[in-house]
């Protein structure tokens, strides 16, 4: 994943001869490599411990709690009876959200506690805390064009609507974005491995770890009600790259001479994040990205007047009620809602519990992924719910065919990769431009896109799927199929609209 | 000017039953043939009430024009008319009945050429209703910003259409004059249009004018 950053810092004087290439490079701003030396000892941010924390070897869903919703009106004592036949704690009510967290013995199986309180007639639903990841596959970058604007005829849509305003939010419910400038104190406390049978990486203790705005994304006016729901704090940093990638497809500031496009490039983004990363885990993270913090992410979104909510995460397993009720609600709230339909397919093509909502609901979408031959791509998953499709990229097809967008310089943050010896404290003030594909660079194609629809007039999130739909390029089999939906947006005709003949 | 005797020359039932709806103040029939022009200015309301109404904000808008009529012994008269709409909207989106603006200008302009034959009603000495029937070429074209040529309107239907008229003076005349026209499989080819959202396919419309005519 460096070929481009490394091409970036290494010849950045002959940047111009580059650039007039069309060649989007490195970061220029926001890196000061030389800061890690002068970075001074700060306090630890959280208690520590030596421990050997396996970062593979957890399951699908988190131990140890679980998460209820009881029908209204059922009386706290009742909902205590019921948990307590259940040895499960007192329920635990957490902002952004209509349903209970409640803890059970770390040993119990909190599938089988959940099927077993569903038996209950007041328990409307009862769930595992499963975890959300991202939605895409890293890759190993290589410079090149975003071919995935021409495919959607973007560069004709922003004839019509050149990037909104800034009157539209764009909640982006990720990992964090690079936004900010900020030196956050982390206290590394765990060894760990990150393979069951893997090296032991030691423990950093205290650290400061600087993080920087992504310069294609300032300024820092354009971020709203940031809200990080893994933290529990108002700064949800990235500490992953995949929120600041995805964002940039959203929002990446344009025209400005700097790195490449977004969508809808006047934007207001909300920066939410859901989604740890292993270096939030590795640095203590109180929370994980599961149902009931992807849940109250939405609806802190809706509630904090965010008009598109865009959803590069998914799960398999079984349904996600929370979530569900809570996108319901984003829509009720007047939020239109973009999913990534999901990578697995080759993993045998599981349901993708969260993308499978899209399907559920006009004003939420699942989005599948094409590559630049505009077919599908060898991960996006297929189902029903598949609505519709866009540029996910496909590296299959070559380095140039993923979607570029800014992000870190990973050579910077995932230095675990490089075995115990070379690992050290990550920097997220060092940027480079990637590639990378999935149906999580698909989603905020449409997230962009809605934007721009809502900029032009059409706002209630079922009229932004209608029109989604209706001027969407079919691909594949004719009508309507669970490769592509719909098929491939088509973000001009849709804002063209109707006339009166055609 | 001759004043013809309305008995001697009452109407044919065929005549009558072409009579849309006329009142008018003419000079009388004129037993040999004459030529004269004349201009209107009027207000024409379009059969494709929901398409235009979405797209224009309103189903009628002014029309105006002007032509030629010779006219024949026994009551009988050819005219041909050029008139013109116009109006400005903005193209639109429609999900569940509710219209959506997106604020990109549209100019709709229906030109229609037409050719009438009609029969004059000597019922009086100034107050002469004709009814008239003909044939029409309509020219549509709708044209929006941000459109490749491609994606303006331009075609021509043929339609038919029912009128009259009444003149009050020798040379100059002040008319009223009543159109409907039928243009039916105009609109709403396009799967992606508003008349096809309507199901509406027609033209068509009523016409109400005022008519200048100049000449006997």
């Amino acid at each position: 994943m460096t070929t481009l950053r490394a091409l970036g810092f290494g010849i950045w004087g002959l940047g111009f001869g580059l650039w007039a290439l069309g060649i989007g490079m490195s970061a220029q701003t926001g890196i000061d490599r030389g800061l890690r030396e002068n970075d001074p000892p700060r306090a630890p941010r959280g208690p520590g411990g030596d421990i050997i924390r396996g970062a593979a070897d957890e399951g699908p869903f988190l131990r140890g709690s679980l998460i209820v919703k009881f029908r209204p009106g059922t009386p706290l004592d009742a909902q205590r009876i019921m948990l307590a036949q259940v040895d499960a704690s007192a329920p635990q009510r957490v902002s952004y959200a209509d349903f209970e967290i409640v803890a059970l013995d770390a040993a119990a199986d909190p599938e089988a506690v959940a099927r077993q309180l569903e038996t209950q007639p007041d328990v409307e639903y009862a769930q595992a805390r499963y975890r959300v990841h991202p939605q895409f596959t890293p890759n190993d970058p290589l410079y090149g064009r975003q071919w995935n604007y021409p495919a959607i005829d973007m560069e004709r849509a922003w004839d019509i609507n050149p990037g909104a305003t800034s009157e539209v939010v764009v909640a982006v419910l990720d990992s964090g974005i690079a936004y900010r400038p900020a030196v956050v104190r982390y206290n590394a406390a765990f060894q760990f491995r990150l393979t069951p049978n893997g090296p032991i990486f030691p423990a950093l203790g205290v650290v400061d770890v600087p993080f920087a705005a992504a310069p294609d994304l300032a300024p820092l006016e354009r971020f709203v009600s940031p809200r990080d729901f893994i933290w529990n704090t108002d700064l949800p940093l990235d500490l992953d790259g995949h929120g600041t990638h995805v964002t940039g497809t959203i929002g990446q500031a344009t025209n400005n001479s700097v790195g490449g496009a977004g969508v809808a490039f006047n934007v207001r983004i909300m920066p939410v994040k859901v989604i740890g990363s292993i270096w939030d885990q590795i640095f203590g993270a109180p929370n994980r990205g599961t149902d009931d913090v992807v849940a109250r992410g939405v609806r802190y979104a809706a509630d904090n007047g965010a008009k598109v909510l865009n959803m590069s995460i998914g799960r398999t397993g079984p349904p996600a009620p929370a979530v569900q009720e809570a996108i319901a609600y984003a829509i009720s709230r007047g939020a239109f809602v973009s999913i990534a339909a999901g990578n697995s397919f080759q993993n045998g093509n599981p349901v993708e519990r969260l993308a499978e909502i899209g399907g559920l609901y006009e004003g939420a979408i699942s989005v599948a992924a094409i590559g630049r031959d505009r077919q599908r791509a060898f991960y996006s998953t297929t189902g029903p719910y598949v609505e519709i499709t866009a540029p996910g990229g496909n590296l299959r097809q070559g380095q140039e065919a993923g979607i570029l967008q800014q992000t870190f310089d990973f050579d910077m943050v995932e230095t675990y990769t490089r075995g115990p010896q070379a690992y050290r404290a990550p920097r997220f003030d060092a940027f480079a431009y990637e590639f990378f594909q999935g149906t999580s660079m698909a989603a905020p194609h449409v997230s962009g896109f809605a934007a721009l629809l809502v900029q032009q007039g059409i706002t209630p999130p079922a009229a932004l799927e209608a029109v989604m739909k209706r001027y969407a390029t079919d691909l594949g089999a004719t009508g309507r199929d669970n490769e592509y939906g719909v098929g491939l947006i088509n973000p001009r005709a849709s804002l063209r609209g109707m006339g009166l003949v055609k | 000017m001759k004043i013809p005797n309305p008995k001697a020359q009452s109407p044919s039932p065929k005549a009558l039953l072409s009579l849309l709806a006329v009142l008018v103040a003419a000079p009388v029939h004129a037993q040999e043939i004459g030529v004269r022009g004349f201009a209107d200015i009027g207000s024409r309301t379009f059969t494709a009430t929901e398409s235009f109404t979405a797209v224009l904000g309103t189903d009628s808008g002014g029309v105006f024009g002007g032509g030629v009529e010779a006219t024949l012994p026994l009551g009988l008269f050819v005219n041909v008319r050029a008139s013109r709409f116009r109006a400005e909207g903005e193209r639109v989106f429609i999900f569940n009945d509710e219209r959506f603006d997106l604020g990109i200008p549209t100019v709709i302009t229906v030109t229609p050429l037409e050719l009438t034959g009609g029969y004059r009603l000597p019922f009086w000495t100034r107050i002469v209703p004709y009814a008239g029937v003909g044939v029409g070429w309509h020219t549509y074209t709708e044209i929006s910003e941000f459109a490749t040529d491609s994606e303006n309107v331009e075609m021509r239907r043929t339609g038919l259409h029912l009128l009259g008229e009444y003149g009050v003076a020798r040379w100059i005349a002040a008319a009223g004059e009543l159109q409907w026209a039928n243009v039916p499989d105009a609109l709403g080819e396009d799967p992606n249009g508003v008349a096809a959202h309507f199901d509406e396919d027609n033209l068509g419309g009523v016409t109400f004018r005022v008519k200048i005519v100049v000449g006997r």
